[in-house]
């Protein structure tokens, strides 16, 4: 399927600010089912400083710096995506969860070892005994690495409350383990958590999602928001997607934009501003399957 | 499990006959390296010119020298965070005048180790932010990397401008029973205590001069001139004055001692985070002039908090953008954000390994044995051998579990993040305490630095030492003490002086510029000085008619003073009724508590704990001696006086010596202004507020009132001086208010001021153009045309209304002033973080 995605991000500030810095992660990388036709960044006021690079979990990072005064700022990140659908193996047909953990404690092979730089704990996600017990229930002996995987998103989505207003960017995963609420970026964590408890490599995958409008809704432009996700290393297979918020498999529905250990790595857009008095922050996406 | 160490102090099983009178008190206990004595008991050679020059002391003459020693380390500020505990009598690493001699033998094994050991750890840096070829091979495992939170992914592919990860390393080495020395633990991230080191080398220097001269001793100013050099062929690619600064966490770190002891040694000024910006992906000291290019940075900021930006936002210590400058190699930061990986408890164990395979060699200086629990065989002997061994974090320094028995299953979960060590038995060194010499165990930090050719280790360090083997690993520097390490050496040494600093003077070098924040703390602290001058002189002035035969109430001008100390709020409100005395013992507790009691803001203890806490800010701009001085108001606060009066006049002598030394060893520049400016302004606002206050009652001449006016406001001697008269309005007032040869005057206080202006740094070259220019004009010229009988005898309505008035405008005007300065010179902008927002999403 083919997206045209625009992702706004529009800062206000009560007084001027005198310099802004910022690291962004907005524009989508190229993957086995994911083909980046075209993505471009426009920035208001343009930016005296601004280098892109690729990043140490291959994402595309761009750094910019406005050094003027400046009581606006606004950050666009357009992108045209062609995705294709991934292919699922079987559930049943892939390796125990017990052989999988093996297979990354002896990583013999190359994408093993880089697999294992998903295996520990990381800045923002802890590995506590709540979470690997909870993991525990859908990863009995000799389970299928993937059907315990898809055990573990249907009891997330079953037992966890989707709630805006129950956690912030940095809310740890065992308040929301302790909670049972929270948004995708925190299933996603939570998710992450369980499967690295268990000895598993899981990433954090930040992106879009194409949601569909109920068929007598119109759609709303800048309604759509960006998402989080969770990949899993399947031995002999590679990296699985896996969506806790939605408990389902990831296709062609999903836009990646970036992947790293955890939120910290590819936070959309951060930054440090002097100055500027009281933010105001608006954030506008826009998902739209094109046609050409 | 049990404690790797063996327990308490050494006890008297000594294994040598006594030889020596006062070494006796020093036996080694059995199974450590006696490192003053051999086996029969004799004096090792090296120690022997030692051990004789201070028996020739005897125990006398050394507690002397050992209260010297205290003496000059409290008067240097030597300690962690003076301010840090109540009782601001930390001093950690307390320096034990006897030293630590090394043969020349025995260093030339250090220094080779340290030098490979130096090499090694640089390429294991560069291999790990960058190729990370040991990982793909299996020469480290990834847990090493992966789980290591010191691994920094955000600074993988830097080259470091200086080209080396490794360019300032320490370590702690333990000489073991067999005599070798091992290394307990590496450092990068922020090496600490060469300061201390530096310190404590100027200090027995100098108490033990003539032995120190009489042995040949390898110096230590070579080292730091090595130092020194290879920072500035660092930063000579780009430019030839490169600016190379430090930077450092602040005073409120608990070793800005040594940060600030180093600047002023090295002659780099100290920055703090905010005193540093990112354009253009360069590097800028925020200067009062502008913004000055920094091409190195000496880093003593934990990797973690060096750039909100990247690493952590919430922090602020850091600069943002530093990393981004360093990866375009527009900056050098020795050493560069993410070295601290080096630090990696457990990365000794691998080290053997390692050396073969980068250096083609064995490891000439081993490591302390331990064994990592996420490898089989580490696992399997820590914990078949779990009671003798001690176990701590391999990855990170976070606490084990409080409770032991959650130790196994913590190790069970995730035993790559344990490994165990062998038990420590420590050297053994004599240490002067209270009474004598004793045993203490022994550990050393040692220094090297990159240099052209390689590294260089510098012929000394600190020897920390602790009454048993646990306090001393734990590093609790409260109960450490440590020593001067005497390297010997074969050959004369070349006479390099310590004590000059290696360039003449750090102030030239900074050129007539400063930092905004440290303009601004200077102005803070010549206005908390002035404060504190003038509470001194008001609260003396009651005292000092108190302390007479007379009674209060017999008094006229102790109402006028005391209404004084009410509008200031230094006493509480008068009494409704009656009369406005209180008796004496209210009135002696009123003035008890506006001397000592802290919590007031507007006791002296609390003033003078301003004064302290300002000049800790700019204490790397402060002259020694004029930090020895503010020491000694410390101990004045913390032991006042029986007697208030004797307390008061003590303090405003101290106060006098700081003002007198801190003004005069200042080189004329923006900082001697600044402060001097900010004690200009405060006296004339106190001033202005004095004469104001209780205007009626001075004019009428007969009370006494007047008197006291000039008695605090230093001008009484003026006075007498000039009209030798009884006290009367009209001079006093002009001695007060427009004599600008009175140097207590405000008509002074304002010239001065519009002085200062003048030579401050601006754009623009039309003079008046700034608005802090134009205010110190207007106040100036007002004060000038002052007429004051004139003013007294013209007057209709209530009488002094029109002076009054004037006072009042004055007061505005002078802190309209301040507020001018402050936006143009040092305001001081907040950064804030902002982020995207939390990614949300609607569930189908």
């Amino acid at each position: 399927m083919k997206y045209r995605i625009t992702h706004r991000t529009a800062y206000r500030y009560s007084e001027p600010a005198s310099l802004s810095q910022n690291e962004l992660f907005m524009l989508p990388r190229q993957t086995a089912t994911q083909r980046v036709e075209e993505s471009r960044l426009t920035i208001s006021p343009e930016p005296q400083y601004l280098r892109r690079r690729t990043d140490y979990f291959g994402n595309i990072v761009q750094v910019f710096m406005v050094q003027q005064p400046h009581t606006e700022l606004s950050v666009t990140a357009e992108s045209r995506v062609e995705t294709s659908p991934s292919e699922h193996p079987p559930l049943s047909a892939t390796p125990a969860w017990e052989e999988a953990a093996r297979r990354l404690r002896s990583h013999a092979l190359p994408a093993e070892l880089e697999a294992t730089q998903f295996v520990f704990a990381s800045p923002m996600i802890r590995l506590s005994a709540a979470t690997r017990d909870y993991a525990a229930a859908s990863f009995p002996a000799g389970m299928p690495i993937l059907a315990g995987a898809v055990d573990l998103l249907r009891r997330i989505h079953t037992d966890f409350a989707y709630d805006t207003a129950a956690t912030t960017i940095d809310t740890p995963v065992e308040q929301v383990m302790a909670s049972r609420r929270g948004v995708c970026q925190d299933f996603a964590h939570l998710a992450i958590s369980c499967l690295r408890g268990v000895g598993l490599a899981a990433r954090y995958v930040s992106g879009y999602l194409k949601t569909l409008p109920p068929p007598d809704v119109p759609a709303l432009v800048g309604a759509d928001a960006s998402h989080a996700w969770v990949s899993l290393f399947v031995p002999e297979i590679g990296w699985v997607d896996l969506d806790p918020t939605n408990n389902l498999l990831p296709s062609e529905t999903h836009i990646t934009l970036a992947w790293g250990r955890d939120y910290g790595d590819v936070t959309p857009a951060k930054g440090v501003v002097m100055g500027g008095g009281v933010h105001t922050l608006a954030v506008a996406v826009e998902v739209a399957e094109s046609q050409d | 499990m049990a404690d790797m160490f063996p327990s308490g102090p050494p006890d008297s099983a000594a294994t040598r006959t006594p030889s020596t009178a006062l070494f006796d008190g020093a036996p080694c206990p059995p199974e450590t390296f006696c490192e003053a004595f051999d086996a029969s008991g004799k004096p090792r050679p090296h120690w022997e010119p030692l051990i004789a020059a201070f028996d020739a002391r005897g125990v006398a003459g050394l507690t002397r020298s050992q209260e010297r020693v205290r003496r000059m380390r409290h008067e240097d500020g030597a300690t962690y965070n003076l301010f840090d505990d109540a009782t601001g009598r930390g001093v950690p690493w307390a320096l034990d005048m006897i030293p630590l001699p090394l043969t020349a033998a025995e260093w030339a094994g250090v220094e080779a180790g340290l030098t490979q050991r130096a090499f090694l750890l640089d390429r294991l840096l560069t291999d790990v932010y960058g190729p990370q070829q040991l990982l793909k091979e299996g020469v480290i495992p990834p847990e090493i990397v992966f789980a290591n939170p010191r691994f920094l992914p955000p600074c993988h592919g830097i080259k470091p401008a200086g080209g080396r990860f490794l360019a300032f390393y320490a370590a702690d080495l333990i000489r073991g029973p067999d005599g070798r020395f091992r290394v307990l633990r590496d450092y990068a991230a922020t090496p600490a205590g060469i300061g201390y080191a530096l310190e404590n080398r100027i200090v027995i220097s100098r108490v033990f001069s003539e032995l120190y001269h009489r042995t040949q001793i390898r110096r230590l100013a070579p080292f730091f001139h090595a130092f020194h050099d290879s920072l500035v062929q660092r930063a000579f690619r780009r430019r030839v004055e490169p600016g190379i600064v430090m930077l450092s966490p602040g005073p409120e770190c608990r070793i800005y001692f040594e940060h600030a002891l180093l600047s002023r040694y090295l002659g780099y000024p100290l920055v703090e985070g905010q005193d540093l910006t990112v354009r253009n992906g360069k590097v800028l000291l925020k200067k009062l002039a502008g913004l000055e290019p920094v091409e190195v940075i000496l880093r003593l900021l934990d990797d973690d908090l060096s750039d909100p930006l990247v690493l952590r936002l919430k922090t602020e210590s850091g600069v943002a953008g530093l990393i981004q400058a360093a990866r375009e190699q527009q900056v050098d930061l020795v050493n560069p954000i993410g070295s601290g990986f080096v630090d990696t408890p457990v990365l000794p164990v691998f080290l053997p390994e390692l050396c073969r395979r980068l250096l083609k060699a064995d490891l000439l200086l081993e490591s302390h044995p331990a064994w990592w629990g996420g490898s089989a065989e580490g696992r399997a002997h820590l914990l078949n051998h779990a009671e003798e061994l001690s176990i701590a974090p391999a990855l990170d320094d976070a606490a084990l579990p409080v409770d032991p028995a959650h130790l196994p299953a913590a190790i069970a979960s995730a035993p790559h993040g344990f490994m165990a060590r062998a038990p420590l038995h420590p050297a053994v060194v004599p240490a002067w305490d209270s009474a004598g010499v004793r045993p203490r165990f022994s550990l050393l930090r040692l220094f090297a630095c990159a240099t052209d050719q390689g590294y260089a280790v510098m012929p000394g360090g600190l020897a920390v030492t602790a009454p048993d083997a646990a306090t001393l690993a734990g590093g609790v520097p409260e109960q450490q003490m440590s020593k001067d390490i005497w390297v010997l050496s074969d050959r004369p040494v070349d006479p390099f002086s310590l004590m000059a600093g290696l360039r003449s003077s750090a102030e030239l070098s900074r050129g007539n510029d400063l930092p905004s924040r440290v303009a601004d703390h200077l102005l803070w602290l010549g206005r908390y000085l002035e404060r504190a001058e003038s509470l001194v002189r008001l609260l003396r002035s009651v005292l000092r008619r108190l302390s007479g035969e007379a009674r209060p109430g017999d008094i006229p001008e102790l109402s006028y003073l005391l209404n004084l100390l009410r509008a200031e709020g230094i006493l509480p409100a008068a009494p409704e009724a009656g009369s406005d005395i209180p008796r004496f013992q209210e009135l002696s507790a009123q003035l008890n508590t506006a001397l000592y009691r802290q919590e007031r803001p507007e006791s002296v203890a609390a003033v003078l704990k301003q004064v302290q806490e300002a000049a800790r800010k700019v204490r790397d701009r402060l002259s020694l001696d004029s930090w020895r001085v503010i020491n000694r108001l410390s101990g004045l606060a913390d032991t006042p006086a029986a007697d208030p009066l004797e307390y008061l006049n003590e303090t405003l002598f101290t106060l006098s010596a700081f003002s007198g030394l801190a003004m005069e060893s200042m080189t004329r520049g923006l900082g001697w202004r600044f402060m001097d400016m900010g004690r200009r302004l405060e006296r004339a606002i106190n001033h202005a507020r004095l004469i104001r206050i209780g205007l009626s009652r001075i004019c009428d001449e007969s009370g006494g009132a007047l008197e006291a006016l000039l008695e605090v406001a230093d001008s009484i001697m003026t006075y007498r001086a000039r009209y030798r008269t009884a006290f009367q309005l009209a001079p006093a007032l002009d001695l007060l208010l427009v004599d600008e040869s009175n140097p207590k005057s405000l008509a002074f206080q304002c010239s001065q001021i519009a002085a200062h202006v003048e030579h401050l740094p601006r754009l623009s070259n039309r003079r008046f153009a700034e608005p802090e220019e134009r205010k110190a004009l207007e106040m100036l010229t007002a004060v000038r045309l002052l007429d004051p009988a004139a003013m007294s005898r013209a007057e209709a309505g209530p009488p002094h209304a029109a002076l009054e008035a004037f006072l009042e405008s004055m007061e505005a005007n002078l802190k309209d002033f301040a507020r001018q300065i402050s936006a143009h010179y040092l305001s001081r902008v907040p950064a804030t973080p902002h982020f995207s927002g939390m990614p949300v999403d609607r569930r189908p």
